[in-house]
This record gives structure tokens, sequence and C-alpha cells, in this order.
């Protein structure tokens, strides 16, 4: 996994995003939104439901094209590009809803993240060369290695779809993980959680942190949001209401009447 | 390697003891049949795709093959690979904008191209010989060995069928193979994790395709003659029915299947009339029973007993 720990880059943005719009119909779902993302933070994303937050995830990871604006990621235009190739340059994502692979293993589930960083084809697969036993090989240790840093090392061998909700979350974690990306875009990941397990989730997006992968984090739970997050972006209807530290956020005006619904 | 070994000694040893040409013919058919089932199999129940034309592909490696030997007097042997490239080129054509469809909409797609083959079969008269079909297809041979009669198409199918569930078993034990599963799991999440899906799609379609076809060849060049019923919609059906009954991404289920809808029939016959209700009949059953196909249904059902047998107090899991 590469490590760009923020001391060894200064400033740098892993990724902007310059005024992106998109409507659905008639409902303006962002509108002229622009942020960028430090190499190695945490930035949170947080705001009333209908915000925007999921149509933002889905423009990063290019399942919408938006319809003005530019995302960049690492000096490079992404938005519009397929999915798979934005995967392939070093973004990966979880659901909102845990989506798994119900009727694969926990291990399964994990190689089939390793996908993008893997290359046996249907010819290979048939002749199995020796490199692609080798390859194999490697995706499997690190499929193992991966499943241990987020606690589930034990259920490598259960179906994904037999696993408790909260431990789904996690292995969703690591599947996500399996692609080594540098940014990774979480979903609501609490959601669903109990205060341990939300807890347990804190200490595992630190340590994610901490190999050198910058975090998007949409999340409800503020609590976990204000403790983790090295900066968080208020979306109100589409538009950005405010952004700064847990602590700047906290105290402003606009943000707490947004939520409170006193605008 | 245990299993396959266990596998070989029953098609030799099938080999050796049925003698009877009519019950070797049989047996012949049940591997053209898995050979369908197979290849529909990686599509449908290993990708979760459906297709209910998958008959069509069985057709276009029949008529392919028979008319190139037939009419330009080619060597079956030297057909065979033009057959399967040409039905893998049509299958890539079909898949490219049909696979954009999903569900019921991507089965009514299949269907309607299952149903547009069988009508150029039946209708292009001047090529195909429409409703007779195509006569004196020269058969199969190797030196001194014809693989028309006896054993010896038999030999040949069951090989044959051993090499695709090599082939199959590879597959689906490898990346592509749990790409293909998590695709049936989870179409947004394969497409989150970057398995370019609708390139999977149209691979594994071209697979089952041009496995399809290799069973149309050895159909035609068996039988000798070939008329368009054998590639129609209910085949289609048929098909889909094996891999449903013998059991979803199951590589044994696809033979079970195929091998049950090829015996049913025959075992039947002695209900004359009645043949078709008692036959919808079973299928209903097994359903109803055995939802997970019978496959998986027999080993569930195994596994109840040894358990029982071991506890009998104990009834549920913690």
């Amino acid at each position: 996994m590469s490590i760009s720990s923020p001391e060894e880059k200064p400033f740098q943005k892993v990724m902007k995003v310059e005024g992106v719009s998109k409507a659905f119909g008639g409902i303006q779902a962002l509108q002229d939104v622009s942020f960028q993302i430090e190499a190695g933070h945490i930035h949170a994303v947080i705001g009333p439901n209908g915000a925007g937050k999921t149509t933002l995830f889905n423009i990063i990871m290019g399942a919408y094209a938006p319809d003005s604006g530019r995302v960049i990621y690492k000096e490079k235009e992404i938005q519009g590009r397929k999915v798979h190739e934005i995967v392939s340059m070093g973004i990966s994502r979880t659901f909102q809803n845990v989506e798994l692979f119900g009727s694969l293993t926990a291990l399964e589930n994990v190689l089939v993240g390793r996908h993008v960083r893997t290359r046996c084809g249907f010819l290979s697969a048939v002749a199995r060369w020796p490199w692609v036993k080798e390859e194999e090989k490697a995706a499997r240790e690190k499929a193992l290695e991966i499943l241990d840093f987020v606690g589930l090392k034990k259920t490598g061998h259960s179906r994904s779809v037999d696993l408790p909700f909260g431990w789904q979350r996690f292995l969703e974690i690591a599947r996500a993980l399996a692609s080594e990306p540098q940014l990774m875009l979480l979903d609501e990941p609490a959601s669903g959680l109990n205060a341990v397990e939300t807890q347990q989730l804190g200490e595992l997006l630190i340590h994610i942190k901490e190999r050198g992968v910058t975090i998007l984090l949409v999340e409800h739970d503020m609590s976990l949001t204000m403790a983790i997050s090295n900066e968080i972006l208020v979306l109100h209807q589409g538009r950005r209401l405010a952004e700064g530290s847990p602590r700047e956020i906290q105290d402003n005006e606009t943000v707490i009447s947004a939520y409170l619904g006193k605008v | 390697m245990y299993k396959r070994l266990v596998f070989i000694a029953v098609i030799v040893l099938t080999g050796q003891v049925v003698s009877n040409p009519y019950d070797l013919q049989l047996l012949t058919f049940i591997g053209i049949n898995t050979l369908l089932a197979l290849g529909l199999n990686m599509v449908m129940g290993y990708a979760g795709q459906i297709s209910l034309g998958h008959a069509a592909f069985f057709g276009l490696g029949a008529y392919t093959s028979s008319l190139l030997t037939i009419h330009l007097d080619w060597s079956p042997w030297l057909a065979l690979p033009f057959t399967l490239v040409f039905v893998g080129i049509v299958a890539f054509l079909v898949a490219l904008p049909m696979l954009r469809l999903s569900g019921y909409y991507l089965g009514m797609g299949t269907l309607a191209f299952g149903m547009i083959v069988f009508f150029i079969f039946l209708q292009w008269r001047s090529l195909t010989g429409g409703d007779s079909g195509l006569i004196g297809i020269p058969p199969l041979t190797l030196g001194p060995i014809s693989f028309e009669f006896g054993a010896a198409p038999f030999y040949l199918v069951w090989g044959i069928v051993f090499l695709s569930f090599i082939v199959c078993e590879r597959l689906i034990d490898s990346r592509i193979g749990r790409a293909l599963r998590s695709l049936h799991d989870s179409e947004r999440a394969s497409a989150a994790v970057g398995i370019n899906t609708s390139r999977l799609k149209v691979q594994v379609f071209v697979f089952g395709g041009v496995l399809a076809a290799l069973a149309g060849f050895l159909y035609a060049h068996m039988v000798t003659f070939i008329s368009p019923q054998t590639f129609d919609f209910l085949m289609s059906v048929k098909i889909v029915t094996m891999v449903v009954i013998g059991g979803m991404a199951s590589v044994w289920g696809s033979l079970f299947g195929a091998a049950l809808l090829t015996l049913l029939p025959e075992w039947l016959h002695v209900f004359a009339e009645y043949e078709m209700i008692i036959y919808g009949l079973i299928l209903v059953v097994i359903m109803i029973f055995l939802p997970q196909g019978l496959t998986r249904g027999l080993l569930d059902i195994y596994e109840h007993f040894k358990s029982r047998r071991k506890t009998l107090p104990k009834s549920h899991e913690g």
C-alpha cells in the first residue's frame, strides 16, 4: 500500500471537485459544489437527507456524469469515466446499504475486491499458467492480511450473508481496501452499527488513514464525524453551506440553523 | 483429482458395459445436452444472466458445420474451428446490445433472438432446406474409426464433456469465476469494485455460445441429418430447465439436469398420452421440494440424515 503521508507531500490535494452541478428532472441535486480533499485526511460530508451527498459520491465514482463542473483526481479529470477505470486509478467505495456478494465467502468478497490489481483472464484461468497460480496465491495472502486488518480474520470462510450486520460493514470496507485505493469513499459506514461497533469503526478509519489512505466520509453519526474528521463539508439542498474543521462547523450559526430547520 | 478419476472410470465402464446401440445413443445425447447445460449454467447459474435463446447457438453450430461439409465438401474437422469462430462472433454481436438489458427484458431479448434464428433455419429454404432440414451430413471419422454408431461417438462426446468440465471448473475457481459469481449477487457492487461488467457478460455469453456450437457440431455429424425443430424455442426452455433442475451454479448439476431431462421422456413412454402431464408434474415436484436443484437438494438430504444419525436430539443450530 502506498504511503503518502501529509508530512512527505505537504499541501497536496488528492482530489479537487470544481463547480459540480447535477439535476434530475426538475430537482437540482447539486448546485455548483466545489471543495478539495487533502491527501491523508479524513474529509467528511454532512447534511440533511436530500442534501446531495449520495449524488456527489455517484459523480465521483463515475456512476453519473455531472451536468457541469470537473472532478480532478491527482491532476487528472475523471468525470464521466467508467467506474472500473476510476477504481483502477485508486478510488474505491462502500455503500450506504451494505452491498456484499452474499453467496461468496468473506475471503472471496475481498478477493473480488482485488480484481483491478490482478489480471488473470478467461484463457489464463483455463491454462493455469505458473504466473496465474502465483498471482492467486499472492492475492489470497493479501486478502487474508486485509481481513486481519479489519478484525475479521476468523470469518474468512463464512458466507458473507451469514455474518452479523456489523461484520458485514467491516467486510465491505475490507473489500474496498483490497483494490489498494488512495482515496476511499465511505457512504454512512456507521449506520446500523451499535455503540461498540461504531467505536471500533472510528478506530479502524483512523488506522486506514494511518496507512496513507485518504477518506471521504458521508456520515450522520455526528460524534463519530466530529471525532475523526480533519475537515467537514456541509451540504444543504445541493449547495455548499459551509466547510471547515469540526470545531468551526460546530460553532457555525448557519449550519446550526440549517440542521434545526430555522434557515 | 479423485472426482475426475471416478468420472473417467464411470465413462469407460459404461462404454464397456452398455452394448445396445439405442442405449449408447441415448447416453451420447445426454453428453451433448450436458454441454448445452454447462454453457448455459456459466451464463445463467454463475453470472446470473438469463438466456432463453440458447438453442439458437446449438442450431447455428449444427447448421454451419453441416453446410460447410455438404456444400463445400470440407472435412468436418476443418469445419469445426470455423464453426466455433463463426458462432462465437454471432454470440459476440448479439451480446453487445442484448446484455445491456437485465432481468425479464434480457429474457425477452434472448427469446426473440432464438425465434429469429429458428425462423431463418425454417424459411431460408435454398440454404437450410427449410422444414425438411439437411440430410447427408458426413459423419466424423478419424482414420478407420467412424463416430456415427456404437461406442465411438459415446467416447468422443463424453471425452469432450470431461474436458469441458475441467475448463469450467478452472474458470469458476479463478479470478474470472469469482467475478462472474459477484455479478450474479450484485451487479452494482461488482461494478463498484472495478469489474468491467459489460465486458465480462459478453465474454461469458460468447463462452456459452461456443460450447453450444460445439454440441451442435457433434450432434449434426452424429445424427447426420438436422431439421429446425431440434433447435426451437422448446429446446431453449429445455436447456434452461436442465440448468434449474440440475442446480444453478453447479457443474455437476448440469450433468444431472441433462441426464434427467434426456431420460425422463424415455421412461415416461409407458404412460403414452399422459407423458407430458407426468413430466410436468415431476418438474413441479422437484422445484417445490428441491428448489436449489437436484444436486444441492440431494446433498442436503444426505447431510441431514448423516448429521441426524450422529446427534439425534440436536435439531437446530445456534
